[in-house]
Parts: C-alpha cells; sequence; structure tokens
C-alpha cells in the first residue's frame, strides 16, 4: 500500500504544469489533484449590497462554465481525462468576499478610477478537497479579476467540467495599471457589437483599457451633443456612426468588464472629415497631390492658429468629454503636417499678423484645447510627437503615447512625462499587409514585418528607461489602425495577438515560478486562451497547426 | 432548351434568388441614393433568356465542369438591350452558368430596385486560360465542409474552375479512403475533424454543379508523417528530432519510397481516392522531399544496399509507380515542379508541373516541353507575411515574406519568360492557402478578395476589352482593377464571405483619389 502511494506521488510529480492562464499570475501555486463542478455549483458574493454589475460578472462567469465546451489540448483532447473525471471530488461552490473595510462600489466605479489608485489585485483559493473556493479582494474590481482567472481554469468533456491542478492558491496583482488595446473606428467603421465582442475578449485577458481613436480624416462617427453636423455630414452614413446612446452603452458595457475607455478625438491633423460640416476650419482640405500635405488621403488639417478654430475645437472637444466617464482624453497630435499650413493662405496671414510662429501658433492652439479638457476634470493624452516634436507647454499631468519607435520612451521619460508603450515595431497589429494605396504594385506596408505575438511579447516596458523614471511608465497596449480592416477581419487581426502586450503589462518581467518570462513557456497557453476565444465567439486565428497545439514544444525552432 | 439539366435550373433559381437578396448598393459618394432619379427613369428589363447554339449537345453544368480541362467549353455572350428581353448564349451549361456569374454582377440595389446604369450591353467572352484555381490546405488545419461550400460559391462568382485540394499532409489526414478508414480514423486531428466519403461526394458534386473540377491532390512521398499514425511500417523518419533536419517543418516523416511494400500500399491508396473523383485530374504532389530522412532511416537503407541503387532510382521508381495508376485509369497526373526541376524525375509526357517555389521556375519547365500551372509563391501565396509560426523564434518571420498584396498578385504575366511556342504549355494558375496559421476563423479574411486576383489574371489575359493592355503600369489604379475589386469585395461581403476591407471606405466611394500618386 505504502509502494503503491509513493508510485502515485511519483507520477504526479513528473506531471508538469498544465494550467492555461493568460495572463499567468504572479503567485501561482497548483497540485495536481483533479476537480470537477457539481450541477449544483454556484458563485456567491459576501459583499453587503453587492453592485449590479457584480451580480451580472458572476451570471456571466457561471454562463460561461456552462455554456463553454474547450476540450484541454493534449493528443486525445478531453477524452484523454475521462477516467480521472471519473473519479474527481465535486467544487460545488466559489465564494467572492471583500477585504474588511474596503468600500463596495460598482465595478464600472472602480474601472474608471484615476488610474493611480485603482485596485485590481485579489487572491484565489481552491481546495483540493471539495470545500468552497474563494476569491477575496479590496475592490469589485479585483473579484472581476479574479473571476476571469477562475474562468481559465476549466475544461470540458463530456457534459463535465473539471479542472486537473487543485490545490490552486494565486495571489495577483497587475504589474502595470494600463494594459490597452486601441481601435480605430474611422478609416473603416466598426458596429456597437463588434465593438462590445472586442470588449469581452479584452476583459477575459485582464486588460484595462480601451483606446477609441474614433475619428480621423476618412470619417467622423463620433455623434456629438451640440455638434451633430460634424457626424451628420462627416461619418460614412448616419448608420455608421455612434449616437449617444451607442457611447453610453459601449461606455457602460467596458465599465461593467472592467474597462475604462480613453477617447481620442485626434487634432489638429487627422481632421478632414470635419470639412464636411466646417469647411472654415480646415486648412489644405482634399488638396492634391495628397503626399505633399499629408500622412495619407485625404489632406485636411485644423486651421490652429485660427483662433475662432481653436474655440470651436475646445468646445466640441469639451462637448465630447461629457459623453465619457474616464479621467482620460485623447487630443490625439500626431503627424501634424507643416507643409499643409505653408500652403494655407489664411494660416499664413494669421500668422503674420499676430506675428506668431509655427510652433507659439501650435502652442497657443494646445494650450485652448488642454484647458478646456482640465477644466472638464480630464487627464490629457497626446501622441508622443507633441513632446518630442513640437515645442507646446503641456501640463505634467499628460501622458505621452509613444508609438513611432520604442526607441522613444526614453526620450519622453527624460521630459518627465507619463508614458503608455504603443511603438509600432512591436504592437501594431495592422503592419505587414501590404500597401493599400492604389497603383502602387509594389508597395508593402509601412511598417512591415508582420508583428508577430512572439515579437509583441519580447517587448520590455522598461528599457533604455532608468529606474528612477520607470513609475512613468503606466503600460501599454496593441493597436489596430485599419486601412485595410473592417468587422469582416476584427477578431482575425486582432486575436489572439492582443493578449501577447496584455500579459507583458499584467505579468511583469518574471513567471511566478520565478524565471524570466518567455515566448517557449507561453505558446501553449497563449494556444488554450485562443481556443477559449472561439468558444465565446471570436474568430481568434490559429498560431500553427493543431498538431502543434496539441504537443508544446515539438514545434519549437529548436527541437 | 429541351430537357434542361437539374443543375442549369438551379443555376438559374440561384442567379434569381442571389439577384433579390443581394443589397449592394453602388459605391459611390451617397450610395444608391445618388442614383435615385435616374432609378425612378428607369426602363424595365423582362426577362433573360438562356438558349445553347443549336445542335450542340445538351449536358449538365457538372459534366461539363468535369471534362478534360483542354476541351471545356465556358465562352458566351451576353446582351441587355435598353429594353425588353436579355439574352445569354452559349455552347455548353457551362458557358450559360458563367454568362449568368456576368450577369449577377451588373446590378445595384436601391429600395428594393434593381437597376444597372449602362444599357445596353453587349459582352462577348470566354477565359484565357481554362486552368483558374484555389489551392486549399485541410491538413495543417481543419476546415468544416461547410466553409469549403461557401468558399466554391465565391470561386463561381468569380468564374473559377478548379478546387486544388490539398486535403492531407504531414499534421493530418482527415480523408477517408475507402478500404482505408483507418488513415483518417487514426491520422485526423479527430472524428470531427475529417470528411468522410459523403463529404467529399458532397463537396464535389457541389463543386461540379458551380463549374469547378476538384482537383485532389495526395501529396507524396514527402509530408506525409500522418499517414505514420496508422501506418508506422510506411513512413521515414517519424517526427524525428531535430525536425529541421529532416523536414521543411514539423513534424518530419516521409513515405518509405524503397520498400515495396511501401510502393504497393500507396498504389492502392491513389487507388481508392480516385473512385471518389469526378476529375480527370490529381496530384501525386511530390513538393520538399529531404534525402537525410531517408539517408538515415534503417529499413531504407537496408533497401537500397540489397538493391544496390541510390536513393534517387527510388525515388523515379516510387513516382513512375504511382503515375502508372494514375495513367491506368486515364487521370492527367500533376506533380510539383521540384520533382522534376531538382530531382528530375521521369514523368510522363502529359504531366502537369505545379511551379511553385518561385515564378522563375516556369520557364526551366517549358523547356522541357511539358505543361504547368503557375502558383508561384513570390506572387501568389496567401499565406505570406503573417510572421513564423514555429515556436521560441522571436524575430522569425514567414519565409515568405512580405505579404503578397492584391496588386502584386495582379501583376503576375503567365507568359513571362516563355517562348510564343510555349504559350500553349500554361494551363492556368491557383493562390494556394497553407494553412500553419489558418483555420475556419480566418479562412474568408486572407483568402478574399486577393483570389479573385488569380480569376482575373486567368480569366482574362493580357488584354482590357478596351484593348489596352491588363499589366500596364497604371491599371492596378483606382480608376482601373482596383474599383471593380472594391465593388467586388463588398458583393462578396453582402453575400456572407467576410472579405476583407483593401482600403478605407473614404477611398473605396472615391476611385484614384488614394492613389500613391493622386
Amino acid at each position: 500500500m505504502g509502494g503503491y502511494l509513493f508510485s502515485v506521488f511519483v507520477l504526479f510529480a513528473w506531471v508538469p504544469h498544465i494550467y492555461g492562464l493568460w495572463p499567468i499570475p504572479r503567485s501561482l501555486e497548483t497540485g495536481s489533484v483533479a476537480l470537477k463542478l457539481a450541477n449544483s455549483f454556484r458563485i456567491t458574493a459576501n459583499v453587503p449590497h453587492p453592485p449590479s454589475d457584480l451580480s451580472d460578472a458572476i451570471s456571466r462567469t457561471v454562463g460561461h462554465l456552462r455554456t463553454d465546451k474547450f476540450e484541454r489540448l493534449v493528443v486525445g483532447r478531453g477524452s484523454a481525462d475521462s477516467e480521472t473525471i471519473q473519479h474527481a471530488r465535486e467544487l460545488k461552490s466559489l465564494t467572492l468576499a471583500l477585504a474588511p473595510g474596503s468600500p463596495v462600489r460598482s465595478i464600472s466605479d472602480e474601472a474608471i478610477l484615476p488610474i493611480e489608485s485603482r485596485s485590481e489585485e485579489y487572491t484565489l483559493h481552491i481546495p483540493s478537497d471539495g470545500s468552497a473556493a474563494s476569491i477575496e479582494a479590496n475592490s469589485t474590481l479585483g473579484l472581476l479579476r479574479g473571476l476571469t482567472t477562475f474562468e481559465q481554469l476549466w475544461y470540458f468533456f463530456d457534459g463535465q467540467v473539471y479542472t486537473l491542478e487543485a490545490p490552486v492558491s494565486i495571489t495577483d496583482s497587475p504589474a502595470y495599471p494600463y494594459r490597452g488595446l486601441m481601435l480605430d473606428t474611422s478609416r473603416n467603421f466598426f458596429p456597437v457589437t463588434d465593438i462590445k465582442r472586442t470588449l469581452d475578449a479584452m476583459s477575459l485577458a485582464k486588460m484595462s483599457q480601451f483606446h477609441w481613436h474614433a475619428t480621423d480624416s476618412q470619417s467622423f462617427p463620433l455623434v456629438i451633443p451640440g455638434f451633430t453636423e460634424v457626424a451628420a455630414k462627416g461619418a460614412y452614413s448616419s448608420l455608421m456612426s455612434y449616437s449617444s446612446k451607442d457611447i453610453q452603452d459601449i461606455v457602460s458595457y467596458a465599465g461593467a468588464r472592467g474597462i475604462d475607455v480613453l477617447v481620442e478625438i485626434d487634432t489638429p491633423g487627422h481632421t478632414a472629415a470635419i470639412t464636411e460640416s466646417h469647411p472654415e476650419h480646415i486648412a489644405c482640405s482634399h488638396a492634391s497631390p495628397w503626399s505633399q500635405v499629408a500622412g495619407e488621403p485625404p489632406a485636411g488639417q485644423l486651421r490652429f492658429a485660427s483662433s475662432a478654430t481653436a474655440n470651436f475645437t475646445a468646445n466640441l472637444l469639451t462637448a465630447a468629454a461629457k459623453l465619457f466617464p474616464s479621467k482620460f482624453f485623447s487630443t490625439g497630435g500626431d503627424e501634424v503636417n507643416t507643409e499643409c499650413y505653408a500652403n494655407d493662405s489664411q494660416t499664413q496671414s494669421i500668422l503674420q499678423s499676430t506675428g506668431q510662429t509655427f510652433e507659439q501658433a501650435l502652442s497657443g492652439f494646445m494650450q485652448t484645447t488642454q484647458g478646456a479638457l482640465e477644466k472638464a476634470g480630464k487627464t490629457p493624452v497626446v501622441w508622443e510627437e507633441m513632446v518630442l516634436e513640437h515645442n507646446v507647454t503641456l501640463s505634467n499631468e499628460t501622458v505621452v503615447m509613444v508609438w513611432i519607435s520604442s526607441q522613444h520612451a526614453a526620450a519622453v521619460a527624460a521630459k518627465n512625462f507619463r508614458i503608455v508603450h504603443g511603438p509600432s515595431d512591436f504592437f501594431y497589429l495592422d503592419c505587414g499587409a501590404g500597401e493599400w494605396l492604389g497603383n502602387d504594385v509594389s508597395g508593402n506596408s509601412w511598417c512591415d514585418p508582420f508583428k508577430s505575438w512572439q515579437k509583441s511579447y519580447t517587448f520590455d516596458p522598461l528599457a533604455n528607461i532608468t529606474p528612477e523614471q520607470s513609475h512613468l511608465v503606466l503600460g501599454g497596449q496593441q493597436l489596430l489602425w485599419t486601412e485595410q480592416s473592417d468587422p469582416s477581419n476584427l477578431d482575425s487581426i486582432v486575436w489572439p495577438r492582443a493578449a501577447s502586450s496584455a500579459e507583458v503589462f499584467w505579468t511583469g518581467a518574471t513567471l511566478p515560478d520565478g524565471s524570466p518570462r518567455n515566448v517557449k513557456s507561453a505558446l501553449a497557453r497563449l494556444h488554450d486562451f485562443r481556443f477559449r476565444l472561439i468558444q465565446r465567439g471570436v474568430s481568434a486565428i490559429a498560431l500553427q497547426p493543431l498538431w502543434c497545439a496539441l504537443r508544446p514544444g515539438l514545434c519549437d525552432g529548436d527541437s | 432548351m429541351h430537357s434542361t439539366p437539374q443543375d442549369l435550373l438551379d443555376a438559374v433559381a440561384r442567379s434569381e434568388s442571389g439577384l433579390k437578396s443581394d443589397s449592394f448598393e453602388r459605391l459611390v459618394v451617397g450610395r444608391g441614393s445618388a442614383d435615385s432619379t435616374a432609378v425612378h427613369r428607369a426602363l424595365s428589363l423582362d426577362a433573360l433568356v438562356l438558349s445553347l447554339d443549336s445542335g450542340r449537345l445538351i449536358r449538365s453544368v457538372a459534366d461539363e465542369a468535369t471534362v478534360s480541362i483542354a476541351s471545356r467549353s465556358e465562352s458566351y455572350t451576353l446582351s441587355i438591350p435598353a429594353r425588353g428581353q436579355a439574352r445569354l448564349v452559349a455552347n455548353s451549361t457551362l458557358g450559360l452558368f458563367r454568362g449568368l456569374a456576368t450577369f449577377e454582377q451588373l446590378w445595384y440595389t436601391l429600395d428594393g430596385d434593381k437597376y444597372l446604369l449602362n444599357a445596353p450591353i453587349e459582352i462577348a467572352d470566354e477565359p484565357a486560360f481554362p486552368y483558374r484555381s484555389f489551392s486549399l490546405d485541410t491538413a495543417r488545419n481543419f476546415y468544416p465542409v461547410d466553409d469549403i461550400l461557401r468558399t466554391l460559391d465565391a470561386m463561381s462568382w468569380v468564374k473559377m474552375s478548379v478546387l486544388y485540394w490539398h486535403v492531407a499532409d504531414s499534421q493530418s489526414f482527415p480523408l477517408e479512403v475507402p478500404g482505408f478508414p483507418e488513415l483518417a480514423a487514426k491520422g485526423a486531428y479527430s472524428k470531427e475533424e475529417m470528411y468522410s466519403v459523403n463529404d467529399v461526394e458532397l463537396i464535389i458534386q457541389y463543386a461540379n454543379t458551380r463549374g469547378i473540377d476538384v482537383v485532389m491532390e495526395l501529396d507524396t512521398p514527402g509530408h506525409t508523417t500522418a499517414v505514420g499514425f496508422a501506418h508506422p511500417e510506411h513512413v521515414a523518419c517519424a517526427g524525428k528530432s531535430p525536425w529541421a533536419k529532416y523536414a521543411n517543418e514539423p513534424p518530419a516523416g516521409q513515405l518509405r519510397i524503397a520498400s515495396n511494400a511501401t510502393v504497393e500500399f500507396v498504389k492502392r491508396v491513389f487507388q481508392s481516392v480516385l473512385t471518389m473523383m469526378t476529375s480527370t485530374m490529381m496530384s501525386t504532389g511530390g513538393d520538399e522531399v529531404n534525402l537525410p530522412c531517408w539517408e538515415e532511416d534503417e529499413e531504407t537503407i537496408d533497401v537500397l544496399n540489397k538493391r544496390n541503387i541510390a536513393i534517387g532510382e527510388a525515388l523515379n521508381e516510387f513516382v513512375v509507380a504511382i503515375q502508372g495508376v494514375l495513367k491506368a485509369n486515364k487521370i492527367t497526373p500533376f506533380i510539383k515542379g521540384d520533382m522534376i526541376l531538382t530531382h528530375n524525375v521521369p514523368v510522363t509526357n502529359d504531366t502537369v508541373a505545379v511551379v511553385w517555389q518561385s515564378s522563375a521556375d516556369a520557364a526551366g519547365i517549358a523547356e522541357r516541353g511539358l505543361r504547368f500551372i503557375h502558383q508561384p509563391s513570390n506572387y501568389f501565396y496567401l499565406d505570406c507575411g503573417a510572421g513564423d509560426w514555429v515556436g521560441n523564434n522571436i524575430l522569425g518571420n514567414s519565409w515568405c515574406d512580405p505579404f503578397k498584396t492584391w496588386q502584386r498578385a495582379y501583376s503576375f504575366d503567365p507568359y513571362a519568360n516563355l517562348t510564343e511556342a510555349q504559350f500553349p504549355l500554361v494551363l492556368g494558375g491557383q493562390m494556394p492557402l497553407w494553412s500553419e496559421q489558418s483555420s475556419s476563423e480566418n479562412l474568408d479574411s486572407i483568402v478574399w478578395p486577393r483570389l479573385a486576383v488569380a480569376a482575373e489574371v486567368f480569366w482574362t489575359g493580357g488584354t482590357l476589352p478596351d484593348g489596352t493592355s491588363r499589366l500596364a503600369n497604371n491599371v492596378t489604379g483606382g480608376r482601373a482593377a482596383f474599383s471593380r475589386l472594391n465593388e467586388l469585395r463588398y458583393r462578396l461581403v453582402d453575400r456572407g464571405v467576410k472579405a476583407i476591407a483593401l482600403q478605407p471606405k473614404w477611398c473605396v466611394l472615391r476611385p484614384g483619389e488614394c492613389d500613391v500618386d493622386a
């Protein structure tokens, strides 16, 4: 008998960790005991007057545990575990509790707190004897993060939902508070349902920020009260615009899933669509050849030197800011084209009459727009050029998004601004699909090659940043610019790659076993995550032949 | 027409219901509303009348689509007068079917009205090349039957004539072969991820009735590890590590070509697969054979030593034996170009080579007087440019970077580097999707609308109807192919195929304004 127990012990000792958690928790201990969910399995919140979005989150988790039919990725799939499942103990309940003294606020309220004061940490315990599992946190947001971890522990086979790794003990918190995804809804339009599905997938990866690049030169789909003519004329059609109700729908859907919505109205460049309703505010509108006055067609930028245009913009931003409860608001600021203004007689005559330089006028415009945002209680967010290429005065609170190159983060840090990493050389989801401009037979993507998940996964948020500057790094995000994307390929171009940065910025540099985070061990978990997304109706693409997904490591370059 | 074939009646019914349910509005600023006055005033078209030229044998679309590739009749004429009845005339039901595909593309929708703005229309049409194909790999990852049927529908809308089905490979063997059920039972990813005999019959029949011939490829002797799941005795270096030494990708494994038992086994498998086909063509594959795999395989070494032959001779014998099965069944054999150009195997004179490594290889095949199809990786591979899929390879890129844009593919010249005397050797071409990084989730988005480029390269040929060269410098610009391709893309989306956007919609509505030189 003793010999039998001993041999069982040895066998289990050789079983590798099989969890498919994404992002992987900061601290994680698992055993090798099988547990299955009892038919009566329920989740209870030991929270006084639980907010409705917490109750909804619990219902969603219970629903997913019932409807996900994801079989473990091993040769033989779920049938490989059938014997083990039969003899497994049952888990009857999961209990959620807030730490004593924690305030009881809705997930939505917690998710939109100032980024430095959000509480996402949680602990999760699943005993191996079938007694109640528990999640504890300091906030409902932390409880939500714990629920998404719990959901990822379970596999399906033959009507049973089981895990093989009890007991489970997790203490988890994000390395960085900003873990985002940017979506451009201007080059091509995305219906609300597509955005909601994307938010669901983001939530499963514990992402915290949806950066909504809502408007650009091609279309202006955002209906802003008081400025409804801008979308009425600048959206692709009335069906391809976001009403106040749509916006509220998206914001509350995101908030309930622990996601803050950072909206961007890009200014003063990338604004040609405003010319449809307000030609008086746009310089070099639809000028040809576009390549001399814009990064891409159509040309057109706000006449920032004009005080009428600056006031129009500030008022528009103020009105838009009211639609979004987030503390963050981005005024964009990338790729301002000076040639556009050099040829614009109106801008030139204003500069002459006021005696201002181009940069002085731009700084004045920025002070007007940023001032309006601050008045609306917002923390301004800008693209890196506003700090690195232009001589404009910005509030110290400003958050700077680095996009041109990962090399530029250090320069932003040197100016003591907070940073969100979105470098095109690591995180652009649209790179590598060839040129979209016409009459360019051998044109390639400007940011070739394609950014593989492996490339994104190796991003180091603190590269070239001194320890004293590291507090400036808020996190980062992958980005989808949509010249070549629309609802037809949203899921396939975003997922599962966007989960790469979710782990980079949640887990940080170190895996729970103390070893450095690495692509070799990540792949099996990312496969797991991808198959879970498919269960939930997200058309995430295959990273490898299924043969490889079932045999971790055998399709490595060096195996 | 007396005794109209059922599949032609079905095609007419599909065109009618397609025209009714399409909701595609013309791609102009304002969309359909821009045409509302014109639509109000338009005259009505009463009917489209289909007829075959007198004296023609009436056969089904499916039968016409599977006659030998050199003798297919796809030509048609279509007349749409400014009032009255439109007429579609052809020499075959297949020609009528092609004409219906054209007719469907002429119409726009506004408020329930179907209209066009350019009557009268006179079209006389026929393909420049008979072989216009898509090659789908269902082994690296599996595609449900419904995905294949949807793809066939879309292919038929752009008049494609062949589905080249790369059905099995080293990763899985999803094809149920009569008499060899163990191949799929053990070689498919799961019993849900295989094609039963009934599935294959359905796919072939669905394709044929849509004017598409199905050419099966059983890739041999490489790319066959999955055969070893059921028959380890026939596979050398199965799963051997490091895979990079024994194969182009994991898992390693190739048929034991020197073994008599293996050759006999493969012959019987081919014989069985032939019974499932309606095509007169089949491919034995032959790409990327790896010599170290055999050179270190003891069983292979034993046979070679006993017979005192080199591995090259065994390879020759293997190909001759398999091609012999096809020949005995009057099937035209296809083979990958490297079998000829790299391994110099003796092939029958009627062999069709699949030129894949580089467009530059076509001339070498033509020099040998063999017919061929173009499938060059440097123009037509749909999977290029998505990064490396091999694990633990951070900076790895796609082996065939960069991504092949539609513009790149469209610039392909089927006659480049060929003499005029060699032109008849070109049957056409195909764009392949290798599925290491593709599956049901992104099939539409990675294939469409790019695949339609090959359809036009090989249907329209080198000259546009106005007599200018399709390959002239500016034809990919917004005012030429691009606006038509954008339109096709929106029509595909309208019919449930998730073709991707090629440009911001702003550009789509303004042809030419997003050209690089606009």
